[in-house]
């Protein structure tokens, strides 16, 4: 039986009407990790056996990769930093935890930039992991393991999250799907910690189905996650089946500086939702380099305090064991909050922040959803990071503004560049209406089964 | 549009308020990056603030409790607690002489 390339709910179908176990399917999934980890560097820690017992649920037997920076219990967890290195948490995310329930089977951890800074996975104490399309080039970050991972089908879905464009970026450099939701639909309890006002868990995979499904499990108000809002998730599976003609706004300043490469294939894709009789109306939006300054000091001020909690007394290994990249983005931190500063930099990047969020409150009155590309330039050659002195930053500039605004975003595979690389579509939603991102994405997928981009990357992988 | 320069008073100063020790090529190396950060962000005085509010959080909610006899469900015995500490003694974490 040919399991390559399969999505999570085919796989789904195969386990429960018995054509292959739990057990056949994690071993199948375990030969693939030992073949081809070794080289991608994707996984940190795999689970050597299937370590949940549950029998009913809406996942199981399914294998899912899970970032390193969600707490799964019993089960080591990094941040891919060297500080956490032998941290097993003693509890279980709430993320994890809902799809466990379901009978999730968790197949190992994934690689990332430690404390998830970064946008190449190079900030990693563990090594980089490499772009299973050319394996000389960074996948994207921070959740470039879990990225890495999905495309060359060492797992048929995975977890990221998604701080500055974590998701959105590894996703578009691997081919392969990823949704940041609205800030505060999912629970971050359980997450360690990098900017309390910007991440978000959020499901990556092969399919818009799959991660409508993933996220239709884990969304919802947490009691423990005092940000999570009280809005009723929705039936994504069945709201993205809906024939919704959309109104789309495109923003010229989101093609400020972008490869023409990409740009060629985002302008392909906006024939084609012309052509299914969708809306196209040009609009304009504040310029996504203000919201790479706005981003840069609020997150670096969030992370310098989040990260204070490590002080090696409680768990973990002690401050001399952060590396180049956090301690830079401490200092930074630390700098804009210091006393004399704080007006400067930190409440003035908060009022700008104001000014972001009424923007799109602007704009979204009237299109439903805005779309553009979603990096600057495709995958990357490892070593670029060095060039640059915020590099995360600035490689995710299209995808800061939507974390700033805590609005939903996507990214999904539209085609190859001229070096054979994927190239991702960015689509930004309204407010906790993830389920008009995921349906444009639906019909997208349907329409053109993304170039086939997934499968000749999972191919790759035979 | 001003220059930002930190000096490395500066940046000893804050290493110290982070609890970072760094080497003095670190210290130059931070300083330089530090400072090119900092002029870059300092595009956002090309916006206009005047009497704008600032956000602190985008889900516009406010004070959210835990009901006070609600039960946690989720807390941890000491031995989980202390697990991965590594000074621990009769379920204390050991830590530096303060007085």
């Amino acid at each position: 039986m040919k399991l390559l390339g399969l999505t999570l709910l085919e796989l789904k179908s195969l386990v429960e009407t018995k054509k292959i176990s739990s057990k056949e399917l994690f071993e199948y999934f375990l030969k693939r990790i030992k073949k081809y980890n070794p080289k991608l560097n994707g996984y940190l820690t795999v689970c050597d056996y299937p370590r949940n017992n549950i029998a009913a649920g809406r996942l199981v037997g399914i294998p899912i990769a899970v970032k390193d920076n969600y707490c799964t219990k019993g089960i080591r967890t990094t941040a891919s930093s060297k500080v956490l290195d032998d941290f097993i948490p003693p509890y279980e995310s709430t993320v994890t935890q809902k799809l466990l329930n379901e009978g999730m089977i968790i197949m190992g951890k994934a690689n990332m930039d430690a404390w998830a800074h970064g946008a190449s996975t190079e900030t990693s104490d563990y090594g980089v992991t490499k772009n299973p399309w050319d394996t000389t080039r960074y996948p994207g970050g921070s959740s470039g393991g879990t990225a890495a991972i999905i495309s060359s089908y060492l797992a048929p879905a995975g977890l990221g999250t998604d701080t500055g464009g974590s998701i959105r970026h590894p996703a578009s450099w691997c081919g392969i799907v990823g949704l940041k939701p609205s800030y505060g639909r999912s629970s971050r309890y359980g997450l360690v910690a990098m900017g309390s006002s910007f991440d978000c868990p959020g499901p990556m995979g092969t399919s818009v189905e799959d991660i409508s499904l993933l996220l239709q499990i884990f969304a919802g108000k947490d009691p423990y996650d005092a940000t999570t809002v009280n809005i009723k998730v929705p039936n994504y599976l069945k709201e993205i089946k809906l024939n919704k003609k959309i109104r789309i706004g495109v923003a010229e300043e989101y093609f400020d500086g972008v490869d023409e490469g990409i740009k060629l294939n985002v302008n392909r894709a906006i024939k084609i939702f012309t052509k299914m009789g969708h809306e196209i109306k040009k609009v304009r939006l504040i310029h996504p380099k203000f919201s790479i300054s706005v981003y840069t000091i609020l997150q670096r001020a969030e992370v310098s305090s989040n990260l204070s909690r490590f002080d090696g007394v409680r768990y973990a290994n002690n401050r001399t064991f952060f590396e180049k990249e956090a301690k830079k983005r401490i200092m930074l931190g630390t700098y804009t909050l210091s006393h004399g500063y704080y007006d400067a930099y930190y409440k003035h990047a908060q009022k700008i922040r104001t000014l972001i969020v009424n923007d799109f409150k602007r704009i979204f009155s009237e299109v439903d959803l805005v779309i553009g590309p979603n990096t600057p330039v495709t995958a990357l050659k490892i070593g670029e990071f060095k060039k640059y002195p915020f590099f995360g930053e600035l490689m995710d500039q299209l995808n800061e503004p939507a974390s700033v605004a805590g609005i939903p975003a996507i990214s999904i595979p539209i085609g190859l560049d001229k070096n054979n690389l994927p190239v991702g579509l960015q689509i930004m939603g309204k407010y906790f209406n993830e389920e008009t991102i995921l349906n444009l994405a639906y019909q997208f997928e349907r329409e053109t089964e993304f170039f086939g981009v997934i499968k000749k990357g999972v191919e790759r992988y035979k | 549009m001003k220059k930002s320069n930190l000096s490395k008073k500066e940046v000893i100063h804050l290493a110290k308020l982070a609890g970072l020790n760094l080497t003095d090529k670190e210290i130059e190396d931070i300083r330089k990056k530090l400072s090119e950060t900092l002029n870059y962000v300092d595009n956002l005085n090309q916006l206009n603030t005047e009497s704008v509010i600032p956000t602190s959080q985008t889900t516009d909610l406010v004070n959210i409790f835990f009901q006070d006899r609600e039960k946690n469900t989720r807390g941890l015995k000491p031995e989980e607690a202390l697990n991965n500490s590594k000074n621990k003694k009769n379920n204390y974490f050991i830590v530096k002489r303060i007085l």
